[in-house]
């Protein structure tokens, strides 16, 4: 395992708005969501996309992505197809810009670990498994960060806020939430999604949660319980 | 499924050549809905996991990226299903013929085709 560098908040967010920068100047400037993750990865950086049964083929389980540097490829689980699955797009989405979140963070330690045959060599296992019980571990929660951030631009999200309230004042969530607590039973610590995060989502075709927390990270949606945040070490 | 490496690596070939000219038609995905697969199954045909999809969708395939469906439908080991039709329009000429060029070399057969065009156009 490559060792992972501290990295700040606005260092990952540059490093996501510099990727969709160059891509933009390749292929024409990105201005409105969504983001296109699926020709970044592919067409820009040059990365192979492949659906498999991951947790079969690498015998472990709860694996979403994985991604072996050397061979410049990722994998995506297909339950997450989302053809197959329209209902997985957001985290489909996630998913393959946490991947590339790992390629523009982490490939490096990789690499250099690569020009030593004896720790690497062609071993068929991928250099990074992303499993949903490691989320918390440094390097996850980098590309985690990373995928928000290349999928909801900060400007893009303030602007389609802006165009939605014709302002950027926040909406003070504290009333439905409670209320959509009380409506489906949700324990103390469960925090449902509110309409506004819903209605956005679509836009940004993102999961209904991801845009939650990023509106909250930023401020838009405010509530008296600090959220457990994608963006927030 | 058998899968066909020769067929799997010749589309991935094609479609990543022309992913850099035009991303937004040749991803995997969009390219998959296009033909009119899933992208797991293109990904898997791709891969030469699985066998590759029927006639009608590698002639998609062929238009799409811009070669000869017959190069592909050859690749594939498939026929394309028009040809049933263009040999029911000549039944009992069409499968004659055939029948007298089979054993005949590529080269031959190229050469038949240039003077029949050549017939057809005079």
């Amino acid at each position: 395992m490559a060792k992972v560098r501290f990295l700040k908040h606005d260092q990952i967010e540059n490093a996501a708005l510099c990727l969709l920068a160059e891509y933009g100047r390749k292929y024409g400037a990105v201005s409105e969501p969504p983001v296109p993750v699926e020709e970044i990865l592919s067409a820009h950086l040059g990365l192979t996309l492949d659906f498999d049964d991951l947790p079969t083929r690498l015998g472990t389980p709860d694996v979403l992505g994985a991604t072996w540097i050397a061979d410049k490829l990722v994998i995506i689980d297909q339950s997450l197809d989302p053809i197959e699955n329209p209902c997985k797009e957001g985290r489909y989405r996630f998913t393959l810009s946490h991947e590339i979140g790992h390629w523009e963070l982490h490939r490096h330690g990789f690499l250099a670990a690569a020009a030593q045959p004896s720790l690497f060599g062609s071993r068929p296992e991928p250099s990074i498994v992303c499993r949903t019980s490691s989320r918390k571990e440094p390097m996850e929660w980098q590309a985690d960060m990373f995928s928000g951030y290349l999928l909801m631009p900060t400007e893009m999200v303030l602007a389609a806020w802006r165009q939605r309230f014709g302002n950027l004042d926040p909406y003070i969530a504290k009333d439905e939430m409670a209320n959509l607590s009380a409506k489906w039973g949700l324990a103390d610590d469960e925090r449902p999604t509110v309409d506004v995060a819903k209605d956005l989502a679509r836009v940004f075709k993102v999961s209904g949660q991801a845009m939650q927390i990023r509106l909250i990270g930023l401020g838009l949606i405010r509530t008296e319980v600090p959220a457990p945040s994608l963006f927030k070490g | 499924m058998a899968g066909n490496p020769l067929f799997g690596s010749r589309i991935r070939e094609l479609r990543e050549a022309k992913l850099q000219e035009d991303p937004r038609r040749f991803t995997l995905r969009q390219f998959a809905v296009a033909v009119g697969i899933s992208p797991t199954f293109l990904s898997k045909v791709e891969r030469g996991e699985f066998d590759p999809p029927a006639a009608d969708k590698i002639i998609k395939m062929a238009e799409l990226l811009g070669v000869n469906a017959d190069e592909l439908l050859a690749l594939a080991n498939k026929v394309d299903p028009e040809l049933e039709k263009i040999i029911k329009e000549q039944p009992q000429a069409l499968p004659d013929l055939l029948r007298t060029v089979r054993g005949m070399s590529a080269e031959e057969l190229r050469k038949l085709t240039e003077r029949a065009r050549k017939e057809q156009k005079d």
